[in-house]
C-alpha cells in the first residue's frame, strides 16, 4: 500500500474532527511525527492529535481495525473484518415503539464477540458471511465488551479469504481449569444449586441474576446466568458460549442470552453426592487459578498467626481489637470471640487459612466461655492460641471451604476443618515399591 | 494481578539441604532469595520435622542468639534464631533436647571463604510434636525428593535439558526449571546417592527398622562414603589445641584451621570440606558463631 494511502482516510478523519483547523499537509506531517517517529499506535495517535489542537476526539469516525481479542469494551470508531458465527432477530421496545433489531456472535481468528446491530442492514446478513464493519463501538454488557453496529456504521461484505478461517467451536473445558478472562466455553455440569436475584445494573435498572454451583468431576464452579434459561437445582447442563469473570480472584463461569443451553439425562452424569467430594486442589493449582469455591485442600497447618485463639472484637465494626482499643472507633467494650489465623502449606504452595469460632471451639474441645475462664484463671488470653498451636502445628488437616486472592495472596475460609488420617507405614511401603522397580 | 503469594515451605532432607552450594540473590530489594539444590528445589522457605538434639543460647540475655541442631534420617539442620525471633528464641529456652520439633524457617548460607558454603536456617516458627508427626514429615520429605530424582533422572537422558520437554513429560514446570538451573552449577549428579537416601528414609519409618540406630541405616545404606578417620581425627585435635592453647570460647575460625590442616600433608580443599561436614553431621564439631569450628564436648 501506498504510504499516502494509508494515511489519507485518517487525515480525511482528523481534517473533519478539527474543522479544517489544519491543513492535510500539517496533518499527516502530526500523524507521521506520532505513528512512525514515537511509535503510537495510529488510534492514540489520531486522538492526541485531535485534541492537541482543541478539537473533539469523539468525532473521530475512521478507526485502525482491531483484532477481536483486542476489544476492550470502549472503544469508538471501531473497524473490524470478521464473520459472522450467529445472528438473530429480535423485536424491543424504543419509546412505546415496537423495533427490530439483530443480534449474535462476531469472529475472526483471534476470538469471538457479541453484537447487536441497531439498525436494519443496507445488505442481508446470514450466518457465514464475512463482512468489513466500520465505525461500530464497543462498550461492556455484564462486564464483557460486545460491539454495537448503530446508524454511523457500515456493513459490507467482503471475499471470506479476508478473514482466515477460525475454529468457532466453544472450547470444552472442566470446571477446575476455568481461568479469568476466559471466553466462548464449552461447560457440562450438574447444577447443585441455583438461585435468583435481582441487581442492579446501569442507570438502577434491575436485571435478574440466577447464580449458583456448578460441578463436575474436576471440581466446581460459581456460575451466574444472566438469562432466565429455566434450569433448576440438579439439572445436567451443557452451557456453550459462557465466559470466565472473576470475583475476589474466584472464577465464575458467566453467560447470558448469547449461550446455548442443553439440557441432559440426568443418569449420564455422576450424582450431586459423588461430586461432593472431588474438589481437592493442590495449593499451586488455587494460585494459578486465583480461587475456588467449595474447594477441598489436604495441607500442614505450619503457622499460627497472632489474632488467633480468644480475641476481642470491636462492637461497631468486628474489627480484632488491640489492648481493648479499635483500630477506628478507640476504646470499646470488646466483645469474646474465637478464630483461628494460620498457614497451611501443602509443600507445593501456602495459604492463609481463617477458622471461624464454631470450628475453633471444636478444635479446642471446649466453647468460648470455658476458654475465657481458663484465659482469666491464667491471666492471659495468648494460652488460648497455645493451645491451638498445640492442636494444630505440624497436622496433616483437610480444610474444606471457598478460597479468595487478593494482593497478600490466597484465603481460604474454612467450613469444615479434619485431622487428616495418614498411614504413613503403607504409604512409605508403597513408594519403596515404586522406587525399587 | 499482583498477588505476592506466600513462598511455599520445602520438605528438603537435611543431606540435600546441606550438599547445596548455590544461593539466588534476589536482585531487587526486598526480592527473595534462594538456595538451589542439587536436585532443583529453590528453597526460600523450608518446613522439617525432626529431632532437636542440641540447643544453645551463644548470645546474652538481652540479644540472644540460639544455636540449635536438628537432626533427620539423613543428616542434621542447623538452626539459628535471634533477637529478630523472639517468639522461637522463648520457646527454644525452654526447651530441654531431645525432643521432636517442628520448624519452619528461612534458608541462610553463610561463605567463610570463596570454596566453602555452609547451610543454616533461620527459624520463624518452633514447636514440639511427637514422633508422629516426625515420620509424616520423613514421608513428606520423601515424596518430594523422589519428583525431584524423577525429574532429574530423565532430565540427564536429555543433551540440552529442556523445561518445555519435561513439562509435556508431564513434570511440573517449576521442578524442571529448578533442575535445569540446579544441573548448571552442579554438573553431572550421582543420583544413585540420593535414590538410597530416599529409600533409607522411607524404611526408617516402617517398625521393622525402628530398632536400628539412624548410624546403622547410613552405614548399611553405604549413603557415606569412605570415612578418613585419620584426617578426621586431625581435624579434631587441630581444633581443640588451638581452643585450649589461646582460650578461644567461639571456636577456631574456619580459614585458619583449614590452612592449618592442609599444612600437615597433601589434603585437598575438598576433601577438608567433606571431612569437616562429616564431623559437623556426626555432631563432633559445630559452628558457635558463623565461620567459626568448636570442638563439641
Amino acid at each position: 500500500m501506498q504510504e499516502k494511502e494509508k494515511f489519507a482516510p485518517h487525515v480525511e478523519d482528523i481534517n473533519r474532527a478539527l474543522n479544517g483547523k489544519l491543513s492535510e499537509e500539517q496533518i499527516e506531517e502530526e500523524l507521521r511525527t506520532y505513528t512512525e517517529r514515537y511509535g503510537v499506535p495510529l488510534g492514540s495517535a489520531k486522538r492526541s492529535i485531535v485534541k492537541k489542537y482543541e478539537g473533539d476526539p469523539q468525532e473521530l469516525y475512521v478507526s485502525t481495525e482491531k483484532a477481536i481479542e483486542d476489544i476492550d469494551g470502549d472503544e469508538q470508531g471501531l473497524n473490524l473484518k470478521c464473520r459472522i458465527v450467529s445472528i438473530n432477530e429480535k423485536e424491543i421496545e424504543v419509546d412505546d415503539e415496537p423495533k427490530q433489531i439483530w443480534y449474535g456472535i462476531l469472529g475472526d481468528e483471534t476470538g469471538t464477540i457479541p453484537f447487536t446491530l441497531w439498525e436494519e442492514p443496507s445488505i442481508d446478513l446470514e450466518k457465514g458471511d464475512t463482512v468489513k464493519i466500520e465505525n461500530s463501538y464497543a462498550n461492556t454488557w455484564n462486564e464483557k465488551p460486545q460491539i454495537n453496529i448503530g446508524s454511523k456504521a457500515t456493513i459490507k461484505e467482503i471475499e471470506s479469504e479476508e478473514v482466515p478461517d477460525f475454529d468457532r467451536e466453544p472450547q470444552k473445558l472442566d470446571l477446575k481449569d476455568i481461568r479469568e478472562n476466559m471466553r466462548n466455553l464449552d461447560v457440562t455440569a450438574r447444577v447443585t444449586s441455583i438461585e435468583k436475584k435481582i441487581v442492579n445494573g446501569k442507570d438502577d435498572e434491575e436485571k435478574e441474576l440466577y447464580s449458583g454451583i456448578l460441578a463436575d468431576e474436576s471440581g466446581k464452579a460459581q456460575f451466574s446466568a444472566w438469562h432466565d434459561f429455566e434450569i433448576e437445582q440438579n439439572d445436567v447442563v451443557r452451557i456453550k458460549g459462557g465466559y470466565v469473570r472473576s470475583w475476589r480472584g474466584i472464577p465464575q463461569y458467566s453467560f447470558d442470552d448469547s449461550a446455548e443451553v442443553e439440557f441432559l439425562d440426568d443418569d449420564k452424569f455422576p450424582p450431586s453426592e459423588e461430586l461432593d467430594d472431588v474438589s481437592v486442589y493442590t495449593i499451586s493449582d488455587l494460585a494459578k487459578r486465583g480461587g475456588a469455591v467449595d474447594a477441598i485442600v489436604d495441607a500442614v497447618m505450619i503457622d499460627i498467626k497472632s489474632g488467633s485463639g480468644l480475641i476481642f472484637r470491636c462492637p461497631e465494626c468486628r474489627r480484632v481489637i488491640q489492648k481493648g482499643a479499635c483500630r477506628v472507633h478507640g476504646k470499646v467494650d470488646g466483645e469474646p470471640d474465637l478464630r483461628v489465623k494460620g498457614i497451611l502449606d501443602d509443600g507445593t504452595g501456602a495459604l492463609t487459612v481463617i477458622v471461624n469460632r464454631d470450628l475453633t471451639e471444636e478444635v479446642l474441645g471446649y466453647d468460648l466461655e470455658k476458654a475465657m475462664e481458663a484465659a482469666k484463671d491464667a491471666m492471659n488470653q495468648e494460652v488460648i492460641r497455645d493451645e491451638v498451636e498445640e492442636k494444630l502445628i505440624a497436622q496433616p488437616l483437610r480444610v474444606k471451604g471457598n478460597i479468595t486472592s487478593d494482593d497478600y495472596g490466597l484465603m481460604l475460609i474454612a467450613d469444615e476443618v479434619d485431622y487428616k488420617s495418614i498411614d504413613v507405614e503403607e504409604e512409605a511401603r508403597k513408594m519403596l515399591d515404586e522406587v525399587r522397580v | 494481578m499482583s498477588m505476592i503469594n506466600r513462598e511455599v515451605a520445602w520438605r528438603v532432607f537435611a543431606r540435600e539441604f546441606n550438599d547445596s552450594d548455590l544461593m539466588l540473590e534476589g536482585e531487587e530489594e526486598r526480592a527473595p532469595s534462594y538456595l538451589v539444590t542439587p536436585l532443583g528445589a529453590k528453597i526460600n522457605r523450608i518446613y522439617l520435622v525432626g529431632v532437636l538434639t542440641e540447643c544453645e543460647n551463644i548470645g546474652t540475655d538481652e540479644e540472644p542468639m540460639w544455636r540449635a541442631r536438628v537432626t533427620d534420617p539423613t543428616g542434621t539442620f542447623f538452626v539459628s534464631a535471634g533477637q529478630y525471633q523472639p517468639g522461637v528464641a522463648t520457646t527454644l529456652a525452654n526447651m530441654e533436647p531431645p525432643l521432636f520439633v517442628a520448624v519452619v524457617g528461612k534458608a541462610s548460607t553463610y561463605q567463610p571463604d570463596e570454596e566453602t558454603f555452609l547451610t543454616s536456617i533461620r527459624a520463624e516458627n518452633i514447636k514440639e510434636v511427637d514422633e508422629e508427626q516426625r515420620d509424616l514429615w520423613i514421608l513428606e520429605a520423601a515424596r518430594s525428593l523422589k519428583d525431584r530424582l524423577e525429574i532429574g533422572i530423565e532430565a540427564s537422558k536429555m543433551d540440552d535439558i529442556s523445561v518445555e520437554e519435561l513439562v509435556n513429560l508431564g513434570f511440573e514446570e517449576k521442578l524442571a526449571e529448578g533442575f535445569k538451573k540446579a544441573s548448571e552449577h552442579y554438573g553431572d549428579l550421582s543420583f544413585e546417592k540420593y535414590e538410597r537416601i530416599l529409600e533409607d528414609s522411607l524404611r526408617y519409618v516402617l517398625p521393622e527398622y525402628e530398632s536400628q540406630s539412624l548410624e546403622d541405616i547410613e552405614n548399611e545404606g553405604e549413603v557415606q562414603d569412605e570415612r578418613d578417620e585419620e584426617l578426621e581425627e586431625l581435624i579434631i585435635e587441630i581444633v581443640s589445641d588451638i581452643e585450649e592453647r589461646e582460650g578461644l570460647e567461639n571456636g577456631v575460625e574456619y580459614e585458619r584451621v583449614k590452612n592449618e590442616v592442609m599444612n600437615e600433608g597433601d589434603i585437598t580443599q575438598d576433601k577438608f570440606e567433606e571431612v569437616v561436614n562429616d564431623l559437623r553431621s556426626d555432631g563432633r564439631l559445630y559452628e558457635p558463631v558463623l565461620g567459626n569450628l568448636k570442638v563439641i564436648g
